[in-house]
């Protein structure tokens, strides 16, 4: 059942068990298990079936820090969520990115990645997506990885059918949940903003916030703030390791035989780093991307290498004349370690229309950060060299010391972290079941539970700890 | 004179004895740098002999 308004919802009288904010890729995740175990279950979604500038005003925010995107840009409020604007690209974390790292604190999750992969074949078919190839080491410091760059599955329209035929869950558009409200031990109900106005409590015996990875700790700050405490008993962490994935240019390469990897259907190849590599270097998870490099600036960066290595030069130009398609740029996009300084906060003198504190981000890429590519590009070239696979010439930008690029991408567009999983409520907002730490009725869906980003897109995961807590959920509501 | 007065005849010898491997050390050539060694200049990382 999909309703056009709060109020063609309450005409219907349907009575949920479970409220879900947010229709992206979590909420309709969730609730399609919910459903399918027969148990009603209502997603509020804040916009409606299409974007509208109204609806994205409400995301706008503030950003304190470093560089990033206009928080009403960087996702979609309508229905469908993020997926509307979603590259496609999939992967899972890595195993080893569940795991602590001694020299990354607050590093590892509360559960492993086996905890998740029962899930991976029902999220294969939710995104569509083919068999993942196993990685392949090429050193004992680097693998060829994958990431399936998928149709892109977009959530409103692959199941508006399924969703609208559905008699256990109904889908209500144009509907706000501007605050949870709670007594420390159980959410009591959810104020509702409908039609430009206060449209009072709705009551169901579960409620998951799949808002977003900003917006699940802004409603989280907010309803805490008002129920003084009563929604997130255990604050200390909320909207606190808030994570991106940093992605900048960050050298070339000259490759013996480009063909030497397969490439995928952009031509593209990844590399990421082993375990042993990241523990020896004390460095975090990163995926750098090959793009095939213009005829121009091969030709330029052959000539930079002659003043170098004139003799391997020379060999360059031979590869350039058997083959044009002998150089790439690469792009490096990384982990950020988990770091309680950077947070969603509510921002003291900006409400939206409804009178909810916007988000002020407060966001820096610190030392780990730096190391992380650095190093990271460096055992890249270093592989390529011992392997006879090709040269590496670093960007200027970080062989001098310089400042981040501010004309590049910047990050990624995937919002981590500020209500994380830890078993340790000083350190994470969630357990390992995604229920909130203190509330007998509170979970959350989407990447803010992610306690570390590692180094891939967050959407194959999201759908996997979605498909996880859909199911602990229907064993457990009967 | 007085210093080299009071040195014993064995320590005078082993002392005399022992100048001509200081020069020789001194004369060491240094090592020959590996060709294989892997090394970053000017951004590029490469093999030492790249640079030949």
């Amino acid at each position: 059942m999909i309703f056009d308004s709060y109020e063609a919802f309450r005409a219907a009288a349907f009575t949920p068990k479970v409220c879900i904010m947010g229709s992206g890729p979590a909420g309709i995740t969730i609730a399609r298990k919910l459903g399918a175990a027969g148990i009603p279950v209502v997603i509020f979604e804040a916009g409606s079936n299409e974007w509208t500038e109204e609806s994205q005003d409400f995301y706008r925010g503030t950003t304190v820090g470093d560089p990033y995107f206009d928080l009403d840009v960087t996702r979609l409020r309508y229905l469908g969520g993020c997926s509307n604007h979603w590259a496609g690209w999939c992967r899972v974390l890595d195993a080893h990115d569940f795991t602590p790292k001694a020299w990354a604190p607050d590093t590892g999750w509360p559960i492993r990645r086996t905890d998740i992969e029962p899930y991976l074949k029902e999220v294969h078919d939710i995104l569509d997506l083919v068999e993942f190839r196993p990685d392949a080491p090429i050193s004992d410091d680097i693998s060829w990885v994958q990431f399936i760059k998928s149709p892109a599955v977009r959530f409103a329209e692959k199941f508006y059918g399924d969703l609208d035929k559905s008699q256990n869950i109904a889908v209500v558009l144009n509907t706000y949940v501007r605050e949870l409200v709670g007594d420390g031990k159980r959410v009591t109900g959810a104020h509702i903003w409908s039609n430009g106005a206060d449209a009072g409590q709705f009551l169901a015996d579960y409620y998951i916030p799949c808002t977003g990875g900003l917006e699940n700790s802004r409603l989280l700050l907010w309803s805490n703030e008002r129920s003084n405490g009563g929604v997130v008993p255990s604050a200390t962490a909320l909207g606190r390791y808030w994570m991106e994935h940093p992605q900048f240019e960050g050298g070339n390469a000259i490759l013996a035989d480009y063909d030497e990897f397969e490439v995928d259907r952009t031509n593209e190849v990844f590399f990421s780093p082993t375990p042993a590599a990241m523990e020896r270097k004390q460095i975090m998870n990163f995926g750098i991307r090959l793009i095939e490099m213009p005829y121009p600036g091969v030709k330029r960066l052959i000539a930079d290498l002659a003043c170098v290595a004139p003799d391997t030069a020379e060999w360059a130009a031979y590869q350039l004349s058997l083959n044009l398609r002998c150089a790439a740029q690469l792009y490096v996009g990384w982990e950020q370690a988990p770091d309680f300084s950077n947070h969603v906060a509510l921002s003291k003198t900006a409400t939206d229309h409804t009178g909810v504190p916007r988000i002020e981000l407060n966001w820096k890429k610190r030392d780990m950060e730096r190391r992380t590519i650095l190093e990271g590009l460096k055992l890249f070239g270093e592989t390529m060299v011992a392997k006879n696979l090709g040269r590496v010439r670093l960007a200027d930008w970080l062989v001098n010391g310089e400042d981040y690029p501010t004309d590049q991408e910047l990050a990624g567009h995937h919002h981590m972290g500020g209500t994380r999983m830890s078993e340790d409520p000083a350190k994470g907002i969630v357990d390992g079941d995604c229920k909130v730490h203190g509330m007998d009725n509170l979970y959350v869906g989407g990447s803010s539970v992610f306690a570390t980003s590692g180094q891939c897109n967050p959407t194959t995961t999201i759908v996997c700890l979605a498909a996880r807590l859909g199911d602990h959920l229907s064993h457990k509501i009967v | 004179m007085i210093a080299i007065a009071k040195l014993s005849r064995r320590s005078l010898v082993q002392a005399i004895l022992a100048l001509p491997a200081f020069a020789l050390i001194r004369k060491l050539p240094a090592p020959a740098p590996d060709p294989d060694e892997i090394i970053e200049v000017n951004g590029w990382i490469v093999r030492r002999s790249d640079l030949a």
